[in-house]
């Protein structure tokens, strides 16, 4: 599914274009960096802060997902805290990217998630974030 | 150069010399037209996480005289979103710990720290 329909970024700064596979839990996001986009540099390197938010789009197109099969808007969040996020490598415009992660805890308006950017078999980037999720509902958000 | 990277010094406004082990500190304003809150989100713009902590590496960057790479980020904590034309100051200070570069950094918006950072820092290119 297109993220568009699933969290509230957009361009430039969407970074995840599909949700690939939802299960317990657990997501599969789909990116590729245009050159143009705002973290490339001449030669196409992309900045390493761009995995975190992967992660954090990621998560939000997952819960955005759930949201919709729940008939709901999809909700806002916001990412309040990062711990052990692990660079391990580079990646370049043009790169299939895929984030995957795994919810650790939801707590009240609060979500752990663990996360990993790979291009094929190379894992770039790992750690653990912890966003606060807007529930419409309850937020008025 | 990235135009991310180049957005951030154009935000960057004057710095202050560091004292009690604060190796930098500089005051950013970031418009309403800075690039990182285009589409972040539209009718209610949040600086995003990752511009704070480029932000931040570019600030040890000039600093140190140095290209760094982000390595790792130990802790980060996002306290308070911080808006458009907002002074923010972000403050660093660098350390060795057991052989790693950490850059321990604040920031903050009329006196309040809106977000903390433990961020570890490398010279030289991560292999693809």
């Amino acid at each position: 599914m297109a993220a568009e329909r699933l969290i509230p970024h957009r361009a430039p700064m969407r970074l995840v274009d599909t949700l690939v596979s939802v299960s317990d839990g657990c997501a599969v996001a789909e990116s590729v960096f245009p050159r143009s986009v705002m973290m490339a540099d001449g030669e196409g390197k992309i900045d390493e802060v761009a995995f975190m938010e992967l992660i954090a789009q990621s998560y939000a197109a997952f819960k955005g997902y759930l949201d919709r099969m729940a008939g709901k808007p999809p909700g806002e969040g916001f990412l309040v805290g990062v711990r052990h996020l692990e660079i391990t490598g580079r990646a370049y415009a043009g790169d299939r990217l895929l984030t995957s992660i795994r919810t650790v805890a939801a707590i009240g308006g609060f979500a752990i998630v663990e996360g990993a950017v790979t291009r094929g078999d190379e894992t770039l980037a790992s750690g653990t974030l912890k966003l606060w999720l807007v529930d419409p509902d309850v937020d008025g958000g | 150069m990235s135009a991310l990277r180049k957005g951030i010094e154009a935000s960057a406004m004057e710095a202050i010399a560091g004292t009690g082990g604060i190796t930098g500190a500089r005051r950013y304003r970031f418009g309403p037209g800075f690039i990182g809150f285009s589409g972040h989100f539209p009718g209610n713009p949040v600086l995003p996480a990752i511009v704070q902590i480029r932000a931040v590496v570019s600030l040890a960057e000039e600093e140190g005289g140095k290209t760094l790479r982000l390595a790792a980020v130990r802790s980060a904590k996002f306290l308070a979103p911080i808006r458009p034309d907002e002074d923010v100051w972000i403050r660093v200070r660098r350390r060795v710990d057991s052989g790693r570069d950490i850059c321990d950094a604040t920031l903050s918006v009329a006196g309040k720290t809106v977000a903390a950072f433990q961020l570890e820092l490398a010279e030289g290119e991560t292999p693809r």
